[in-house]
């Protein structure tokens, strides 16, 4: 399943619920949360809440979410040593990324990228995305 | 002060606990414990059919349930959470009391004793933890109390596996406890000394004068006076502590 195949409908569709939760796991207000909110930057989210967060997500929307996956989704068919050196993400990695996190507003992908700042991408959408991938897997 | 400091429940009646192990001796004081200060509590058992229906049958009254699970098993474990959440809504506290001891000289410990030591005193554990934590992560609220032993400190003659184990715990709760305290979580231990338990019966009846010696108070511990401090640690009276190993021995290791 690629990303292609997740429309902008779609997102909406779950979207409302998705902001609802992360805001009730960050402990902020729901305006504060909006689709291209970082949830590391802007909404002051650490790696456990991520956790938090995508353990309420199964619940409510009934899917798996394996630990990890986005990461290992987003490398695609690479293989880690193409997608990253020394902890740097690489050029062909960093296209890999543009791609599969394109609700990501491209100025915040600079390069030199570290592998372990990929996370500080994650917006609201990528969230939204996650869960439709698994929707649609168990489809 | 606040209300639930002045109540004597202090803040633990209506909520949900799991205790693990709690057919017999320190477990199942700690049940009556806990379900006495008005917790639903549903405890665990694994091969003692008859001690957890007598703990129910004894308590007429409090809210009690017996289910059977294997602490060794994580997948029976993850269903045992997921049930208690279908049935009750919350994990508010946890204490992880299951436990085995098979002591003997290390030359001449089995594989097996090594094995089972590990698997239920510390793999049960992070068992029940894993299990437990998203949910009380999401309610951000959790007490979790894990019981380890004055052996995790003090070596005693023919416990390496046992000590080992009970260590692991005293390292896993501080490390627990940095990880989840954000989230209104607090994580703490309790380490008897020589408690009167059928577990302790071997060892007592081996070495209880030598035992008695190193006492501070000259005698065993109770299982009630271990409960008593499981309830201090879940209560809302112990709300600013986090990361402990509590020692309720006697002045055992003085």
């Amino acid at each position: 399943m690629s990303i292609q195949d997740i429309s902008k409908d779609d997102v909406m569709a779950i979207y409302p619920k998705v902001a609802e939760i992360i805001a009730d796991a960050l402990g902020c207000d729901e305006e504060e949360v909006q689709p291209d909110s970082s949830l590391i930057n802007d909404l002051d989210a650490e790696s456990i809440d991520f956790l938090d967060i995508v353990f309420r997500l199964e619940r409510e929307f009934k899917v798996k979410i394996p630990r990890g996956k986005a990461i290992e989704e987003a490398r695609g068919e690479l293989s880690e040593e193409e997608f990253e050196q020394g902890g740097i993400v690489t050029d062909a990695g960093v296209a890999k990324l543009r791609t599969f996190l394109s609700e990501v507003p491209a100025d915040r992908i600079k390069t030199p990228l570290k592998a372990a700042e990929i996370p500080k991408l994650f917006t609201t959408e990528t969230f939204c995305k996650m869960v439709i991938r698994e929707q649609q897997a168990g489809a | 002060m606040s209300e639930s400091l002045t109540n004597p429940d202090a803040g633990l009646a209506g909520r949900n606990a799991l205790v693990t192990g709690g057919s017999r001796g320190i477990g199942r004081a700690i049940v009556e414990r806990l379900a006495g200060a008005g917790m639903d509590v549903t405890f665990t058992y694994l091969g003692n059919e008859a001690a957890a229906n007598e703990v129910v049958s004894a308590n007429p009254g409090l809210k009690i349930t017996a289910v059977r699970v294997d602490a060794r098993e994580s997948e029976a474990v993850n269903q045992c959470v997921e049930a208690l959440i279908e049935r009750v809504g919350t994990i508010d506290v946890l204490v992880n009391n299951a436990g085995v001891i098979r002591d003997n000289l290390l030359p001449m410990l089995e594989d097996d004793d090594l094995r089972e030591v590990f698997s239920t005193n510390i793999e049960g554990v992070f068992h029940f933890c894993r299990a437990a934590v998203p949910f009380m992560m999401s309610k951000r609220y959790g007490r979790i109390i894990n019981i380890s032993s004055v052996s995790a400190d003090k070596g005693g003659r023919g416990q390496t596996n046992y000590a080992a184990s009970k260590g692991a715990i005293n390292s896993f709760t501080k490390a627990l406890a940095v990880e989840v305290g954000r989230r209104g979580i607090r994580v703490n231990a309790v380490a008897p000394g020589v408690i009167e338990t059928e577990m302790s019966k071997e060892v007592r009846d081996l070495a209880g004068e030598e035992i008695i010696s190193n006492i501070v108070l000259k005698r065993y511990g109770l299982p009630s006076e271990i409960a008593n401090a499981v309830w201090f640690l879940s209560s809302d009276l112990a709300n600013y502590i986090t990361g402990q190993v509590l020692s309720v021995d006697g002045g055992f290791k003085m």
